[in-house]
């Protein structure tokens, strides 16, 4: 688990000094803060009873949770032509949970804003992100695909709570007990 | 006989061409009518309709509007989500326990400046919403499809405080807009045939 355990797979000293590009460090903290107010809204808004303030509140969840589907589309973008640093040392099987957490985390930031959306145009309800751009529904009025979007919105966000928790640990693991590069790489 | 029988054909033909200037009365047919409306969040439409009405109108021999009256089950409100179908029901909103029906009655007609779907009405009347009457001009077109269907079809902006729709937390148009558009598209059918 220490740097010379790897030293077969040959990067191990670039690795320790490799940072994430500006770009992608902003991307990647913005979203998580993001993130991190749109879990306990989603669950704060749909907790209230119908009234002015609730539409309000839905109004924030729905437009930070269209940025996120903005910059995670941008990110993945940049992600593509930019070039980003190797693994940090790991074993094989490390290697590739972190990166089927990456990728789950990159699905599911995805697919919730895209729940969301077709949750919010099943119900009929249409919405003006941030008070100024008017979002077009994705379908129409259908009580069955509301529920069915709903019920997917749902179980992305514990499916996000179990990866988040996971990754946030990983990264705490690899910053307190192994001491390495792995967050000081994606911090500013 | 034979001059009996050319006399009665005679006649019920005669009748028969006549009808359409002998006045009618007409009713609407719920399967091809539709009564639509439209309020708003943030300026934008919620679409939404009533599911249950009738239209009862009435002609003169000149083909001239006499009376006209529309009732309207509330509680068949449709806004496409059973949440809001139920909130609507509500004291705040529609209060549909107390006031089911609401009735539209014509009492003076005028006729329009003709325009392309054809001939053109405005119908001054009452609206009774909530239990709050109030005066409507309801335009109306008056389209013939064949000789004893027509469609009736017009627009018309309700402001929902005229009739204490939305009221409480709700009563400011900040969020859910006063205006409400009602659109309908009527087929009438014609009780002589
Ligand atoms: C306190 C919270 C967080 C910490 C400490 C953290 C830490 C990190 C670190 C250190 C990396 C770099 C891993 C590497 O270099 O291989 C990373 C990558 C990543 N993080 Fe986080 N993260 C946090 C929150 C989040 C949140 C909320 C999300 C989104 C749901 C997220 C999504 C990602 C993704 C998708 C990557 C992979 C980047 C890529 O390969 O393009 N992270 N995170
Ligand atoms: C990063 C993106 C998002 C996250 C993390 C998120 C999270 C949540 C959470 C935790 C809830 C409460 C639990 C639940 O009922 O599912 C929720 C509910 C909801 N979210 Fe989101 N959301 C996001 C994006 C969106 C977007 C973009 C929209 C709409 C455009 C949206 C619309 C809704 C709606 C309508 C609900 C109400 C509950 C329902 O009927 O499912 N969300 N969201």
């Amino acid at each position: 688990m220490s740097l010379s355990s790897n030293s077969t797979e040959g990067h191990a000293s670039k690795e320790s000094t490799e940072q994430w590009s500006w770009l992608s460090k902003l991307f990647h903290w913005a979203t998580a803060l993001l993130i991190f107010i749109q879990i306990p809204l989603g669950f704060y808004a749909d907790s209230l009873r119908l009234s002015p303030f609730k539409l309000d509140v839905f109004v924030w969840h729905k437009s930070l949770g269209m940025l996120v589907l903005l910059l995670v589309a941008v990110r993945l973008l940049w992600r593509i032509k930019s070039t980003i640093p190797a693994a940090v040392a790991g074993t094989a099987g490390q290697k590739l949970l972190a990166k089927l957490a990456h990728s789950v985390m990159y699905g599911l930031m995805l697919a919730l804003p895209l729940s969301g959306w077709l949750v919010s145009s099943a119900t009929n309800f249409p919405v003006k992100l941030f008070w100024l751009i008017p979002l077009p529904a994705i379908s129409g009025p259908d009580e069955a695909l509301k529920s069915l979007a709903s019920e997917i919105h749902e179980i992305c966000v514990f499916a996000l709570i179990i990866v988040l928790v996971t990754h946030i640990g990983a990264a705490l693991w690899h910053h307190l007990y192994l001491r390495d590069n792995a967050l000081k790489r994606m911090w500013f | 006989m034979l001059r009996a029988a050319v006399k009665l054909t005679v006649t019920l033909v005669t009748a028969l061409l006549w009808q359409p200037l002998l006045g009618a009365d007409w009713q609407s047919e719920i399967q091809n009518s539709q009564l639509n409306f439209a309020a708003s969040f943030q300026n934008l439409p919620i679409n939404g309709r009533f599911k249950q009405f009738s239209v009862k109108y009435t002609t003169d021999q000149a083909a001239q509007p006499v009376d006209l009256q529309v009732r309207v089950i509330v509680a068949s409100a449709d806004m496409g989500n059973t949440e809001f179908n139920t909130e609507i029901q509500a004291l705040d909103w529609f209060n549909v326990a107390d006031h089911g029906t609401a009735v539209f009655t014509g009492q003076r007609f005028e006729i329009a400046p003709k325009n392309k779907a054809g001939i053109a009405f405005i119908a001054h009347g009452k609206l009774q919403l909530k239990g709050i009457e109030q005066p409507v001009t309801v335009p109306f077109s008056w389209r013939p499809i064949d000789h004893n269907q027509v469609s009736m079809s017009g627009e018309l902006s309700l402001n929902r405080t005229d009739f204490a729709i939305g009221q409480g937390e709700w009563a400011t148009g900040d969020q859910i807009g006063l205006a409400v558009r009602v659109w309908f598209d009527v087929r009438m059918l014609s009780n002589h045939d």
